[in-house]
């Protein structure tokens, strides 16, 4: 007689063995046929632009850097905090130090000019003047089959 | 509440530590108020130091022979105060070398980050040298490291800099995850993390393959800082990658606390007692140490030695110079024996003056020519005379030729392994010194039997630079003919170890 | 209502560290190798827990704070690293870091 974590481990082993089943008769049976207007990323509408695995800006590294360094120290307050009070004086400067050190260091990281978010500067559009009367048409690529 | 009072009371043992972390406190603040002016920054750091020095020495002379506080977290001895001296002195002579270094002044915007990141290492390595609890060592560890990675990669803008700095770090990194991994294990195992407690478990018959396991564990967080032979990798590419005066800092500081942590985890944790003879006894059916270290130094040995035959780069070649270094040192850690240990002290002292003296003189030619590879010291023999004969006197003592300091620190490596019957070992010893001698020659070959490519090859010293090549030059031909006085500061810092 | 044996946790642990290992060796993108190093120090703290929580001993977890902040600060100077690294030379490849021989 099978456990009660047997019958769930078989419902589990069922369910995962359906999906692969499903999966490899559809790939078998369904025909293949691809096109280039299929294997784009929208196969109706916009035309993509460039690749979507574009580098995030380095800046958001700085930041995350200096939020997981404040962020953890939290773990060496937390257990002060629980019990300074029984220590009195003695027990508050302790932990007074260790905070007005992290905060040397945030002035530091301040001063330093690492919290700024330098923008970039914008740069206000131009007017150009063209000949409005006559239309450029872009050169429309024709259509490529692979 | 009592533990505390009594930790508070025993912060007297902490002096030279609080010292310099006020230092480096100061050093930032003065680096955040004075923006632009920063030339008196290193002149903070190096005045902390030698208030620094001088608490140090005052530790030395504690007659008690080991003092055990702040919760057993530490021990204060003269032989950790004699590797603190060490690191302390080392300190004050970089600091020196920056002030004169052409690569450091050339990022002169961050020498705030500069200093304050060699007080971090100091005070790491004050720990490290001190620490007798698993956590201490595991804290310390980190911080020299974590220290030194940001430093190995300083001049961010030459690439050379930053591959060396991430290289440093992924070993380091795995190394110490490596070692947190062993001492998770010896504590599971005893429920502690203090050594001596770890001892007196092991001792009561908690041994196994599995305390044997975690030991190797351990032994690879500090064999990487020492760069022994399995865990060297790292020691050529950082070594030639970071500027030059971290290097030298490097080679000498941060391998003297390795060995400081090294004698202490074995004393403390595997040593039972020390007999009459000086010789110590391990635990019973602890890890033989003896053939573990005998294997790790000659193959640290070997690997040093032969590799640095086909260097081209005299900062490469000066590594792996030093990765054999470390192999002749462990030598001194492997007899197991107070004479050893003295043996190893002795040739610290020398081994930080000829190394730093080295760098030194390779500092000052590649600020001038901007070079390092051995190929363009052609004729610099000719060209300076000085710094010439300066760089053979320190190549010579590195080598172990008599005449200089090198020779007297061999001299005691080796009688000390005589003395524990282990000639096969003293032989092997003394045939990589001989291997040595030819890649040492070989730059002095190139500085003195060719002639100078170019006539404009003259290195004109500042009177600063002239003065420090002295200072260290001097001593290593002035140890090798009247060497009493070290060999006596070795000994007594060996007798007032744990009696 | 059983408890979990101990040796559940160090397996896991274990399995964890090895991981970590046979990341750090073989995977060649330096993030990648960094989110391994984290793995082999949080095998470390699962068994720290573990064996502290299993010997009612509070040792091991406090070392568990600590080397929970060691590793946030090595994360951070490891990010530093890459970003400095990155800003040379374009690329997070360890293989392509490579001017000086490994």
């Amino acid at each position: 007689m099978i456990t009660e974590f047997g019958k769930i481990f078989a419902f589990f082993t069922t369910a995962i063995l359906f999906v692969i089943i499903v999966y490899i008769v559809s790939k078998i049976i369904r025909p293949a046929r691809p096109t280039y207007e299929k294997l784009t990323t929208y196969e109706c509408g916009e035309n993509p632009q460039g690749s979507p695995w574009v580098k995030f800006n380095i800046r958001f590294y700085v930041i995350a850097l200096i939020f997981l360094i404040f962020d953890v120290e939290v773990v060496l307050l937390l257990p002060w905090a629980m019990v300074y009070k029984e220590y009195g004086l003695l027990g508050f400067s302790i932990g007074a130090i260790f905070l007005i050190l992290l905060g040397l260091g945030m002035a530091y990281e301040w001063r330093k000019g690492d919290l700024e978010w330098a923008r970039p500067k914008p740069v206000p559009p131009v007017l150009k003047k063209t000949n409005l009367t006559k239309i450029e048409l872009l050169p429309v690529e024709e259509n490529v089959t692979p | 509440m009592e533990n505390l009072k009594t930790l508070v009371d025993s912060l007297y043992l902490l002096k030279p530590e609080i010292a310099i972390s006020c230092v480096l406190v100061l050093v930032i603040i003065m680096d955040l108020i004075m923006d632009k002016n920063k030339t008196f920054l290193p002149y903070v750091a190096l005045t902390g130091f030698i208030i620094t020095a001088f608490l140090v020495v005052e530790q030395y002379f504690f007659k008690t022979s080991i003092t055990q506080n702040l919760q057993k977290l530490l021990v204060i001895d003269a032989v950790g105060a004699f590797f603190k001296l060490i690191v302390i002195l080392a300190s004050c002579l970089i600091v020196y070398f920056s002030l004169i270094s052409k690569e450091v002044k050339e990022a002169f915007d961050r020498h705030g980050e500069y200093y304050a990141l060699i007080c971090g290492m100091v005070i790491g390595m004050f720990f490290m040298i001190s620490s007798a609890d698993l956590i201490m060592i595991y804290l310390s560890l980190e911080l020299v490291s974590l220290s030194s990675y940001v430093l190995a990669g300083f001049t961010k803008n030459s690439l050379r800099n930053s591959e060396a700095s991430l290289k440093y770090f992924v070993f380091g990194a795995m190394s110490s995850g490596i070692m947190l991994f062993g001492i998770s294990i010896i504590f599971g195992l005893t429920g502690t993390t203090n050594l001596l407690a770890v001892k007196s478990v092991m001792a009561a018959g908690g041994n196994s393959l599995t305390f044997l396991f975690a030991s190797i564990l351990i032994f690879a967080g500090i064999g990487y800082k020492i760069s022994a032979a399995p865990f060297h990798f790292w020691t050529p590419d950082v070594y030639e990658g970071a500027p030059i005066t971290i290097t030298a800092y490097l080679s000498i500081a941060s391998k003297a606390a390795g060995f400081a942590l090294l004698i202490r985890f074995i004393t403390l944790g595997y040593v039972q007692q020390i007999d009459a003879s000086g010789a110590w006894q391990l635990v019973a059916g602890s890890i033989d140490w003896k053939k573990f270290f005998t294997v790790i130094s000659i193959l640290t040995m070997t690997l040093g030695n032969f590799a640095a035959l086909w260097q081209d780069n005299i900062k490469r070649m000066l590594a792996y110079s030093s990765i054999a270094h470390a192999g002749y040192l462990l030598l001194g850690v492997v007899v197991l024996t107070n004479q050893g240990l003295s043996a190893v002290i002795l040739y610290f002292i020398v081994y930080a003056i000829m190394n730093l003296g080295a760098f030194l003189v390779v500092m000052l030619i590649a600020n001038k020519i901007g070079s390092e590879e051995i190929d363009d010291y052609k004729g610099l023999g000719y060209a300076t005379p000085f710094l010439g004969v300066c760089m053979a006197i320190f190549l010579i003592s590195l080598t172990g030729l008599p005449p200089t300091a090198g020779f007297i620190g061999k001299l005691y490596l080796f009688t000390a392994l005589i003395e524990a019957k282990m000639i096969p070992l003293a032989v092997i010893a003394i045939i990589n010194s001989v291997v040595s001698l030819y890649y040492y020659i070989r730059v002095l070959k190139h500085m003195f039997l060719t002639r100078p490519q170019n006539e404009d090859l003259v290195i004109n010293t500042s009177f600063a630079e002239y003065v420090i090549v002295l200072v260290l030059a001097v001593p290593v031909i002035l140890f090798g003919i009247y060497f009493t006085p070290i060999v006596n500061l070795a000994k007594n810092s060996v007798a007032l170890f744990l009696q | 209502m059983t408890t979990i044996p101990i040796e559940y946790y160090l397996v896991l642990s274990a399995f964890m560290f090895i991981t970590g290992v046979i990341g750090v060796l073989i995977r060649r993108n330096a993030i990648i190798v960094f989110m391994c190093i984290e793995l082999m120090l949080n095998s470390a703290n699962l068994s720290l827990v573990t064996f502290s929580s299993y010997m009612g001993n509070s040792i091991g977890q406090v070392f568990v704070f600590f080397v929970m902040t060691v590793a946030a600060a090595e994360a951070a100077i490891g990010l530093a690293i890459i970003i400095a690294l990155f800003r040379n030379k374009m690329t997070l490849n360890i293989d392509e870091v490579n001017i000086m021989k490994w």
